[in-house]
This record gives C-alpha cells, sequence and structure tokens, in this order.
C-alpha cells in the first residue's frame, strides 16, 4: 500500500469561470520510504498540492489517500487527528513559537495528542541530539540560528513519529552550507526511520539529490523521474 | 505557562487591559461590601422581626418610640397563642447630639429581658462577661460596636446616655459599670448597650421633656411589647388578635415588617449590580480588544497550531483560557485593593466601619472576573478557532 495517493488531485480558486485553477487532476503515488522534491515555477500548484496532502486544505475534486485512508471521507477532526499522528511539517519560515524554548517548541504536536508524555520527552531529548543541538533546549528561537531554528522545526515534525514529513521550501531561509546540512539530515532520518518525505522545492540542485522528482507545471503533473542513488 | 509568556509579551498592553478589570473588580468590591454590610443587616431585622410580634402604642405604632402602660403586657400574654411576652423600653445613645446622619443603626440604649432570647429567633452570645439581670443597677452589656466605639471592655465604667458636646440643659447620665461584651452580630445589636428593664425604665423618665419629669411615674410606662408565638402559630394572624383583643395597641404584622426590610435589601443589590455593570462595561471592552488584537497578532501562530493537529476546540480553548486568566489577575488585583481600601476606612470608623467582606463577596468578585474575561474572550477566540489554517500559515 502506497504511503500516500493522489487520485485526480484538483483545486480551483475562485468561481469556476473567473477564477484559476492550481492544480488539474493530479495522480500520483508514493510510496513508503520514499525522500520525493516537488518542483516547479511559482504558480505551478507545489504549495496547493501540499496543503492538500496536509489535509490542511479541501481539495475542488479527487482525492488525497493516506496509508489507504481516503481523506475526503473524514471531518475536521479526525483530518487534526490525522494530522497530529501521520504527518509531519516542516516550513519555510521555521514558525517556531517565540515564547516557546527549543523543547518546549518541539513539544508542542504533543499538546493536541494522546500519548505517553514521558516518553515523549525522551524522544525530544534524543531527536535534540539526532540534530545536534542537545546543548540549545532552552534557548528560545530568538537565540538560534536560522539552521538552529530549522534543525528544531525538523525535530518537532518528527515527535508524533509520523509517516509522512511535507517540507514547503525548507531550505529556503538558510544559506547553502546550512541547506546541505539540513539536507542530509533529513536524508539520514529517511533512511534510518523510512519516514517518507514530500519536499516542496525551487532549488534544482537540492531536488537532484532526492531520489525522485515530480516536475509540476500550471496545476499538471508534467514529470515524475526517479533519480539514482 | 505559555499563557503568561504571551501575555508578558506584551506588557504595556496586558498592564493596561488588566487595569480596566482592576477598576471594574475593585469598585464591585468596594460597593458590594457596602452592601453586603447593609443585607447582613437587614437579614438580621428579617431574622428578628419575622419569628416575633411587635406591640406599640395604638397611636404610633411599633417603632414609633412611644410610651404604653406596663399593665398591657399582662393583656397580650393572655391572647391565645402567644407564648411569651416581653417588655421593650428603649432611648438613644447620644440624644440631642446633632450627628444624625449615619448609614447604619445609630447608637441605642434597651432593656435587656433575661428569658426572652429562649424565645427568639436571633440569637445572642456574651464575647465576654455576662449578661444583666432583672436585679441589675446600672451595669450595662455592649454591643460590639458599642464597646469598640468608646473602647469599653469588661469592668470598664460607661456614662449612658453618652453626653453630647451640645447636650441640652437638664441633661442627666449616669456611670454604669461594664459587665458583658455581645459577640459581633453584624446587625442591630451591635449598636445597642442593654441594661435591666429598671434601668432603661429610669434613662426613659429621664428623656422626657424637662417640664414632665417627676410628673410621670416611669416605671409604669415601657416602649413596646414584643410577643413570641407558640409553636405553629400562624404570626400574623397572631398580631390581629392582639389587635382585635387588646385596647390602645397595635401588633405589627411580622410579614409586612419583612418586607420592609426585603425591598430595602434590593436596593442594596442594585447598588451591587450597577458596580457589576460597570466593571462589565471598563474590564469587558478592554479585554475584547486585547484579544481581538491578540489573536490578530498570533494568525501565524494558529495556522501551525492548526497544522500541527490543534482541533478548532484546542484553539478556542487556549484563547479563552488567557482571557479568562487576564480576568483572574485583574479580578484578584482588583479584589484585594478592595479589601484594602474597605479595611483602611472600616479601620477609620469606630463603629466597626460600613463595609463587610463576606466569602460570598470574594466568590462573586473573584468569579466575575474570570467569567468577565472569558465572556469577553469569547468572539475574539472563535474568531481564532474558526481560522482556516492556510490562510494563518501564509498571513504576514
Amino acid at each position: 500500500m502506497p504511503a500516500m495517493r493522489l487520485e485526480g488531485l484538483t483545486k480551483h480558486y475562485g468561481d469556476p469561470v473567473h477564477g484559476v485553477t492550481a492544480l488539474a487532476g493530479v495522480d500520483l503515488k508514493v510510496d513508503q520510504g520514499e525522500f520525493v522534491a516537488v518542483v516547479g515555477r511559482s504558480g505551478s500548484g507545489k504549495t496547493t498540492m501540499l496543503d492538500c496532502v496536509g489535509l490542511l486544505m479541501q481539495p475542488s475534486a479527487g482525492r488525497v489517500l493516506l496509508d489507504g485512508v481516503d481523506a475526503g471521507t473524514l471531518n475536521e477532526r479526525q483530518r487534526a487527528e490525522l494530522r497530529s499522528h501521520r504527518i509531519g511539517f516542516i516550513f519555510q519560515e521555521f514558525n517556531l513559537l517565540p515564547t516557546m524554548t527549543a523543547m518546549e517548541n518541539i513539544l508542542l504536536p504533543l499538546r493536541y495528542s494522546k500519548g505517553d508524555r514521558r516518553a515523549a520527552r525522551a524522544r525530544a531529548e534524543a531527536l535534540l541530539a539526532e540534530v545536534g543541538l542537545a546543548d540549545r533546549a532552552n534557548h528560545r528561537p530568538t537565540q538560534l540560528s536560522g539552521g538552529e531554528q530549522q534543525r528544531i522545526a525538523i525535530a518537532r515534525s518528527l515527535i508524533n513519529q509520523p509517516s509522512l514529513v511535507l517540507g514547503d521550501e525548507p531550505m529556503g531561509e538558510v544559506d547553502t552550507e546550512t541547506s546541505d546540512l539540513l539536507l542530509g539530515l533529513m536524508r539520514r532520518i529517511n533512511l534510518e526511520s523510512s519516514v517518507t518525505f514530500l519536499i516542496v522545492t525551487h532549488d534544482l540542485e537540492l531536488a537532484a539529490r532526492t531520489d525522485r522528482q515530480i516536475r509540476l507545471r500550471d496545476g499538471h503533473l508534467v514529470s515524475d523521474e526517479r533519480l539514482a542513488a | 505557562m505559555e499563557i503568561l509568556r504571551n501575555l508578558w509579551r506584551r506588557k504595556l498592553r496586558t498592564i493596561l487591559t488588566i487595569s480596566g478589570i482592576v477598576m471594574g473588580i475593585f469598585a464591585l468590591t468596594t460597593m458590594g461590601s457596602m452592601a453586603e454590610h447593609f443585607n447582613y443587616l437587614l437579614q438580621g431585622g428579617v431574622t428578628y422581626y419575622g419569628k416575633s410580634v411587635q406591640v406599640g402604642d395604638a397611636n404610633g405604632g411599633a417603632f414609633s418610640g412611644g410610651y404604653m402602660s406596663a399593665s398591657t403586657l399582662a393583656e397580650v400574654r393572655q391572647v391565645e397563642g402567644v407564648a411569651a411576652a416581653f417588655p421593650s423600653v428603649g432611648v438613644v445613645a447620644k440624644p440631642g447630639s446633632t450627628n444624625v446622619v449615619t448609614f447604619g443603626i445609630p447608637d441605642y440604649i434597651t432593656n435587656y429581658s433575661p428569658g426572652s432570647d429562649q424565645y427568639s429567633a436571633f440569637k445572642l452570645s456574651l464575647a465576654d462577661g455576662r449578661w444583666v439581670t432583672d436585679a441589675s443597677r446600672y451595669e450595662v452589656v455592649l454591643g460590639s460596636s458599642f464597646a469598640a466605639e468608646f473602647h469599653k471592655q469588661v469592668g470598664d465604667a460607661i456614662y449612658l446616655p453618652v453626653r453630647p458636646s451640645d447636650a441640652p440643659p437638664g441633661f442627666i447620665n449616669h456611670r454604669f459599670t461594664v459587665v458583658g461584651v455581645l459577640n459581633r452580630t453584624l446587625t442591630a445589636p451591635d449598636s445597642s448597650a442593654m441594661v435591666s428593664t429598671h434601668d432603661a425604665q429610669t434613662l426613659q423618665g429621664e428623656s422626657l421633656p424637662v417640664a414632665l419629669r417627676g410628673k410621670v411615674d416611669t416605671y409604669s410606662l415601657i416602649s413596646g411589647i414584643v410577643a413570641y408565638g407558640k409553636p405553629g402559630v400562624d404570626l400574623d394572624a397572631l398580631a390581629g388578635r392582639i389587635n382585635a383583643e387588646v385596647p390602645s395597641v397595635k401588633a405589627a404584622k411580622p410579614s409586612t415588617l419583612v418586607e420592609t426590610f426585603k425591598s430595602g435589601g434590593a436596593v442594596f443589590t442594585f447598588i451591587t449590580t450597577a458596580a457589576a455593570l460597570l466593571a462589565l462595561l471598563i474590564g469587558g471592552l478592554s479585554v475584547v480588544n486585547t484579544m481581538i488584537m491578540s489573536v490578530t497578532e498570533r494568525v501565524r501562530e494558529i495556522g501551525l497550531k492548526k497544522a500541527l493537529g490543534a482541533k478548532t476546540g484546542n484553539i478556542l480553548t487556549e484563547f479563552l483560557a488567557e482571557a479568562a486568566l487576564i480576568g483572574l489577575i485583574g479580578g484578584v488585583i482588583g479584589f484585594l485593593l478592595g479589601v484594602a481600601l474597605t479595611v483602611a476606612l472600616n479601620a477609620g470608623d469606630p463603629t466597626g466601619g460600613l463595609f463587610l467582606v463576606t466569602p460570598r463577596l470574594a466568590l462573586l468578585s473573584l468569579g466575575f472576573a474570570i467569567a468577565l474575561g472569558a465572556g469577553a474572550g469569547l468572539l475574539p477566540a472563535i474568531r481564532a478557532a474558526r481560522m482556516d489554517p492556510v490562510t494563518a500559515l501564509r498571513s504576514q
């Protein structure tokens, strides 16, 4: 069973006549443990696709299936629960809460999900070590560099042990050296934990270092290329 | 913890918002404590007058301060349904004083009838000393406020009635020994001085105009009668029977007196309600404004939390908790300031003061503050909870 499957995914903004079609019937299947880059120009529908896959947005037509579950059949509460347990998010602008420490930011998703808090805290400490910031647990985001903030955001995306991590330009705000470091980190997690990564990026060089490169143009999937390891 | 940090992020705004609640709850506490004081006062009246029948002279009524023959007492006791009846003799404690404006019951001297306590629904108790007896002469039991006002305790002497600075010629008073001090009742007995019926009649005679003194046998006169019914007797009906069977008296229906006290209490309830509305207006608007600003500033945070799995109820709860905390902090500060003011004002009042802070008022003030904060924060919180996560995440 694929980790994620899109069937005829379509999204219109505005009314059918004057509105914009961001996605026009995208079909896609991603297996568990794949590391996939989604590329395309601005307005090609990358972010819209990510929002639909992340259950943040309802498609106008078509289906999103996560581990075989049709997201269209879920109510808002069930979608929130699925997001909480199965999906991790990494954003371009990190989106760490400034009033919280690094540790608290990593633990934030647990506030909205059930589970063993003590085990989660141990996992958060392990993740902090994994992203190389064990000594920054009590730092606030303003006390961290951009790269460090994104590493905290990566740790946060993994705290609930999701099967799918969605990245929206996760390296967009960091320099090349940090970008390499972050990509290496995600890659390692991907290989060690078989977590599926779906990364939206403008950076073709970065996209070339993934398993698979999907290209969108004007809402259509125009290429799906598997890359050599 | 996160809520406190969020509030602390915008210190000035938080302080100003809390100040609004503080002012409102401060007003509620001070006005409410005054209302509580009067409500206790009136409740004492309801308890006492609701379970007894006040009998006065037919021309004056139960509270006229008139005179009636002491022999009437025996006639009242004969009326069917009367379990016991006691004479009532009272004179003002500060006759001729120009200080007539008062928010409470003025100090008064009354007789104490041994045995009446077993019939009265309003129970008095001694903080110190003993009761006066029928045989007592120039001995007095002081109410708590009376004792505090004149700094008297058991064993001290006090001259009664108290000589006012503008005492008229012919003013007479006597040296009484304080033999007991009452526990605080928060109602009329606090400002009383209780003497034997004989002594009360002596003072009654001396309170007459100089021209009448010596021409009237003061020991044959009383101010009124307090009658108690046998168990199960309808006191209103008993008052009617006394009026019908005993000539030249007027017995007041207890239900009428109780209604009078209750309507007095309604005035003070209105005062508290008005203060609450003031709090609602000042505090509520400031919380609404703050929470709208807070939601507007934290749109991305809301989007993020939704992306991380927060449900509508989670976001609603978080913002409501924040608004309620503003209310609680403002409520605690406002209440404490209100208490401090009432304590200070009471301390400066020799009779014990006009303000009474009760646990009920504390609960009302703090509960109202929390409800006010949460209520005012409800609409902004709903707005936050219903926010579309994608729009919220993309907002600048």
